[in-house]
């Protein structure tokens, strides 16, 4: 019965593993028009993380050739998102997700235990923490904004700062200098949708003239497993109004918008979007998009326009004829989590016009995917050719351990490259190497 | 089900757990058979988490009675071995196994469990129904007219 038992789980990781036999490659799944594999049920979950160990004192990230990297801040608690400010300080955004998703299946108290283990798991600040270069050139760290929700998305419009918490977006007051600022000061704008969390990031963004506010809200499950009721609202990108907290669905369909951002130089918004899990280790690819006002982009009911996922019922057929299809594929299970246009960047090489993305890293396909900072280049408004890689190291050659993972992006005054890593607790600047 | 009474002289504590936890197990089977079977009519999705707990929780609690049945049958010395122990012992594996692939693909979100997951949770019901049969053709009829 042993030696039967035995079989039994012999057959199930050779099943499971079948998923991952790669006949389709990541840079396939790259670009407008990336080769899809036919959906697959898996057996076995399929999770695959590195376990966390700590960057050692003097390792780092291995920047490309002709950059240099450093340290700005360690001994943060999860820094997720980096902003900054027009006098060069930068925010730090400190948070993971609020306790409020219960766990309803024996599946998530597997996935939260593995979820531990790879570090992606550590509990967050709540709090946003202020860098400042002092006059000796050392990056000081001050206490900003306390008693956060799980903050993420970050906006400076004139003297008002947004903060988008987990649940609602927050307006304080912010005055040029200021190292502080009274957590009892921040207003709250608009409610944001709170229930659950399955997704609880809420990335932020304003228009080029301050005129609105643009928030991704991810969906509150995988592919509708909390059934569809619990996705009003979500898994869209909201516009509000600054002044009154109006807001209105400007798209939808986009399973976890995780950044959102105008392009300085055409005035198009676009989104990196973190498609759905479980149907193979080359499906879906996660996406940029440049966001259409009013489009519909597939999720739950479809991928990349009309590849239908059976797994909603019911279906949709009506949605699922109008779905767009996103611009440009990253491949499978990246994990974009920051982006940041390179207008400003003195990075020799990444400065003309492109977007650096964060790949925060897979977590369910062997070989693992991402876990690197990379470079998309654009031409005429438009993502073009394979993306550069400006930052890995993140994870031990050999895929066994991981040290860091890059979230949150921003560019200082001087064209540097900041990199939130809520894994190894660190920020770190890219500049051109001396 | 308790095929452990072909025992000569088997452990009352063994009688005990099998007693307690092996009705119990078929319950949690045969509740989240039906859960699967509200959930493919209805789609509602509180029914296919409801299963996948339900089958979790019946391989949790048939863990002990499988083992104290595997020694029984397999293992201890004292105990002849008829056919319907044997039988029972192979029908009861037969449905564990099949209720541990069941549980792997419960884990799948929404649909994707389905229709694999309800067929699955068929025939670990099926499996265990035929061993309820097992045992009533083998027991003795004087031992029913006692009870």
């Amino acid at each position: 019965m042993i030696n039967r038992q035995f079989s039994v789980l012999l057959f199930c990781t050779l099943l499971a593993g079948c998923d991952n036999s790669d006949s389709t490659t990541v840079a396939e799944q790259i670009g407008p028009h990336p080769k899809l594999d036919k959906p697959s049920a898996f057996l076995l979950p399929p999770i695959s993380v590195p376990s966390k160990v700590d960057w050692a004192p003097g390792q780092t990230p291995r920047p490309a050739a002709g950059l240099k990297i450093e340290s700005i801040a360690q001994g943060l608690a999860h820094p997720r998102m980096v902003y900054q400010l027009p006098n060069n300080d930068i925010l730090v955004a400190e948070s993971n997700a609020p306790s409020s998703e219960a766990v309803t299946t024996p599946k998530q108290l597997i996935s939260g235990l593995v979820k531990k283990d790879s570090g992606k798991g550590g509990k967050g600040g709540n709090r946003i923490t202020l860098l400042r270069k002092d006059a000796q050139g050392h990056w000081q760290k001050y206490s900003f904004i306390q008693n956060l929700n799980s903050p993420f998305g970050m906006v400076l419009i004139g003297q008002s700062l947004y903060i988008a918490d987990a649940d609602a977006l927050l307006v304080f007051p912010y005055q040029p200098g200021d190292l502080k600022i009274d957590s009892a000061r921040g207003k709250r704008l608009a409610d944001l949708p709170s229930t659950i969390n399955h997704h609880w990031t809420k990335s932020l963004t304003a228009s080029p003239e301050g005129k609105h506010l643009y928030v991704g809200v991810g969906s509150n499950s995988n592919i509708t497993e909390n059934g569809l009721e619990a996705e009003y609202r979500r898994a869209a990108i909201l516009e509000v109004d600054p002044q009154s907290g109006a807001s209105r669905i400007y798209a939808d369909g986009l399973r976890n918008p995780t950044g959102v951002a105008f392009d300085p130089a055409t005035k198009k918004l676009w989104t990196i979007v973190n498609e759905r899990d479980e149907i193979g280790a080359n499906l879906v690819p996660d996406y940029l998009t440049q966001v259409k006002e009013g489009a519909f982009y597939g999720w739950p009911y479809s991928y990349y326009g009309q590849h239908v996922d059976r797994r909603v019922q019911p279906p949709a057929p009506d949605k699922v004829a109008r779905a767009v299809a996103p611009d440009y594929a990253l491949s499978s299970h990246v994990a974009p989590l920051g982006m940041q246009f390179a207008q400003g960047s003195r990075l020799p090489g990444f400065a003309s016009e492109g977007l650096f993305i964060s790949e925060h890293g897979s977590w369910n396909r062997k070989p693992l995917n991402g876990y690197r900072v990379s470079y998309v280049q654009f031409s005429q408004g438009k993502p073009v050719g394979q993306p550069k890689t400006v930052v890995d190291g993140f994870v031990s050659d050999d895929q066994q351990r991981i040290f860091g993972a890059p979230v949150g992006l921003t560019l200082d005054n001087q064209g540097a490259l900041i990199i939130a890593d809520d894994v190894g607790n660190h920020v770190w600047r890219v500049s051109a190497a001396p | 089900m308790p095929s452990v009474t072909q025992s000569r002289s088997p452990s009352r504590l063994a009688i005990f757990f099998v007693n307690l936890l092996d009705p119990a197990a078929y319950g949690a089977f045969v509740a989240g058979f039906v859960f699967d079977i509200i959930y493919f009519v209805t789609q509602e999705i509180f029914w296919v988490k409801g299963a996948s707990w339900l089958n979790f929780f019946g391989l949790l609690l048939a863990i002990i009675p499988r083992l104290i049945n595997l020694y029984q049958v397999w293992i201890s010395r004292s105990v002849s071995r008829p056919l319907a122990a044997r039988r029972s012992f192979w029908l009861n594996a037969l449905a564990i196994v099949v209720a541990i692939f069941n549980a792997f693909v419960h884990s799948r979100d929404a649909w994707g469990v389905m229709p694999a997951g309800l067929i699955l949770s068929s025939v670990t019901v099926a499996f265990l129904v035929l061993a309820v049969v097992n045992h009533a053709l083998s027991t003795p009829r004087y031992q029913e007219e006692k009870l």
